[in-house]
């Protein structure tokens, strides 16, 4: 991982009133790599992902810097324009509608009069699905959304978001509340948007599935980071006793 | 929750159409069986296509509204209002038919635009700004027309006028302008961005706005198509009768929503069919034409609306899958 960082965070804080989600944060995600963040309800993980993916500004000190360069007024138009693509914690789909629907929303590929070419995003689709290992013998991208499961529906908002050339894509709780069968399914995908060249932050409560996919563990606590290392040979028991290490310091009794 | 795959695959898109068609063609046989004289003669279907594009065009709009997720309650007070624009035109600038046209069209718009900008910017509920601004609207349209009915026979053998509501042979011109109309509507309803929009609107404008779709735009201009579309029902009502008064509107409220759920657009907002709702107007405006032509009392009316508004909506949920919830 010698190459440069996508992007890099410089001393980032974040506080909403007096509560701080986030303190003097330094983080850098490089390309090619799965990180696996971590860390308990409300250690601000997603407000970190918030802050990467320009939806919400940091406090006015840190900074963020995309390839090499500082960025200001960073929203997430912009952080899109640059290949930085988020999948929400609520995964944002319109159930209603189709999958290819559902996948080009917001970015329809039109004529000139904004009529949807159909056959296109279709076709398309089918790609991104295939790219993510997502094949099925019973949906195909005319399919709508509600008829999917969770797993699924996942592999759907993960397909829309390595549309268009995205380098870093961040998977907000992508397996919470999810069968074991539907988890392996997305932790699937994860590992074939990797080998597709893509990088990865994977946030996750399970410590199996973060551990399974990471190349690198972030941990937060408090609005801290407190553990940043490579996976290197760690086992998932060793890693497991880690986070119980971090979890202890902030439990007293 | 098993799929069963044996029988014939309907794609989902299509089944509320078909319903809204089955529906349909069961409702026609009853009443062919109970009176087959009047319902085997081509008269009968004269006068159902005779009104039938003015409650059709009113209930495309109310597609777009239902499936983004609102109701607009307000177009029975604005097809009278914009009606009043048009015809007090007509008599202001002996007969200028396109400059008639032109302020009915704009007082039609500037109604939908306060609606949609009521209910979206400042979040009221759309079932009772629309209904506030029914009463509102047609308050002001009898203040101004101060009971005056105006009758325009000055246009009886005028081109326009049998261009628009004319007929071609047995077939009412209007039918031809509802056809293009649903045509256009329903290639933007279910083919352009902006149909998907107003779709996404409705089932999750969350994931919308996450996306970077204007949720709001979307839903000002579905409540502008009602009032354009109500500027257009106003001018072909008053063309058709040569005259204007200020209940032209009335007869519309219940018809129209009615066609919208017949239809098979559901009120829970997020999907909506164009054909659907053409089969389901041509149902409710029979049920209207036939009630009075099979003899039967008008308040039959009534209770057949209310039939087959329940019944339909519940064999919608049979055929579907959730409609209705
Ligand atoms: N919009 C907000 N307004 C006020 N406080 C907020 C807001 N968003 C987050 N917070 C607070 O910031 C802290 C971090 O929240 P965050 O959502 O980032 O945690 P998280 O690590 O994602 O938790 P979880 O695992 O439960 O998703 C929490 O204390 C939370 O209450
Ligand atoms: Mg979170």
């Amino acid at each position: 991982m010698s190459n440069e960082p996508i992007v890099k965070l410089v001393n980032v804080n974040k506080s909403y009133g007096n509560v701080y989600a986030l303190e003097d944060i330094n983080l850098d995600f490089y390309p090619g790599e799965i990180v696996s963040l971590v860390g308990d309800n409300g250690a601000g993980k997603s407000t970190l992902t918030k802050i990467i993916s320009g939806t919400e500004g940091p406090d006015t000190n840190g900074k963020i810097i995309v390839d090499n360069k500082e960025v200001t007024n960073w929203s997430s138009a912009k952080a899109r324009a640059r290949g930085i693509e988020t999948v929400y914690q609520n995964r944002a789909l319109s159930e209603q509608q189709s999958i290819y629907d559902n996948v080009f929303l917001g970015r329809e590929i039109t004529n000139r009069f904004g009529f949807i070419n159909r056959k296109k995003e279709i076709e398309e689709t089918e790609t991104l699905m295939r790219k993510i290992g997502y094949t099925s013998k019973v949906w195909t991208p005319l399919s709508s959304v509600n008829k999917l499961s969770g797993g699924e529906r996942q592999g759907v908002a993960i397909s829309r978001a390595i549309l268009f050339e995205s380098r870093l894509v961040i998977l907000d709780e992508p397996t919470t509340a999810m069968a074991l069968t539907e988890a392996a399914e997305v932790l699937e995908f994860v590992s074939n948007l990797k080998k597709s060249g893509k990088s990865v932050v994977f946030i996750s409560h399970n410590p199996w599935d973060a551990h399974a996919v990471a190349d690198r563990f972030v941990i937060l606590e408090r609005g801290k980071i407190v553990f940043d290392g490579p996976k290197g040979s760690m086992s998932a028991d060793d890693f497991i006793a880690l986070l119980h290490k971090f979890a202890k310091k902030d439990i007293k009794s | 929750m098993s799929e069963k795959k044996k029988g014939i695959l309907i794609p989902e898109r299509y089944k509320p159409v078909l319903g809204a068609f089955i529906f349909f063609v069961v409702m026609l046989s009853a009443f062919i069986a109970s009176s087959p004289d009047v319902f085997l003669s081509i008269g009968i279907y004269s006068a159902v296509f005779l009104s039938l594009p003015l409650f059709a065009i009113m209930g495309l709009s109310l597609v777009f509204v239902t499936a983004a997720g609102e109701i607009d309650l307000a177009f029975p007070s604005i097809i009278p209002l914009s009606g009043l624009a048009f015809a007090w035109t007509l008599q202001q600038t002996n007969l200028n038919f396109l400059l008639a046209t032109i302020f009915s069209v704009v007082v039609g718009i500037s109604c939908g635009l306060l609606n949609g900008f009521l209910v979206t910017k400042l979040g009221l509920s759309s079932l009772i700004t629309t209904l506030g601004m029914n009463f509102a609207l047609i308050g002001l349209c009898n203040v101004l027309n101060n009971g005056a009915v105006r009758t325009f026979e000055e246009l009886n053998d005028t081109r326009i006028k049998s261009i628009l509501v004319g007929s071609f042979g047995p077939i009412p011109a209007q039918m031809f302008w509802m056809v293009l109309i649903s045509l256009v509507l329903g290639m933007i309803f279910h083919r352009h961005k902006f149909g998907l929009h107003v779709r996404v609107a409705g089932d999750n404008p969350e994931a919308g706005r996450a996306m970077g779709v204007n949720i709001e735009r979307t839903k000002i201009l579905c409540f502008t198509l009602v009032g354009l579309c109500a500027s257009i029902v106003g001018i072909l009502g008053i063309l058709l009768l040569s005259t204007y008064f200020s209940t032209m509107g009335e007869a519309y409220l219940l018809p129209v929503l009615a066609a919208v759920f017949v239809g098979g657009t559901p009120v829970t907002g997020g999907k909506g069919t164009i054909g659907g709702l053409v089969i389901g107007a041509t149902t409710v405006v029979f049920i209207q034409t036939g009630v009075v032509a099979a003899g039967l009392d008008g308040h039959w009316t009534s209770l057949g609306f209310g039939l087959v508004i329940v019944l339909s909506l519940l064999g919608h949920r049979k055929f579907s899958g959730r409609l209705t919830r």
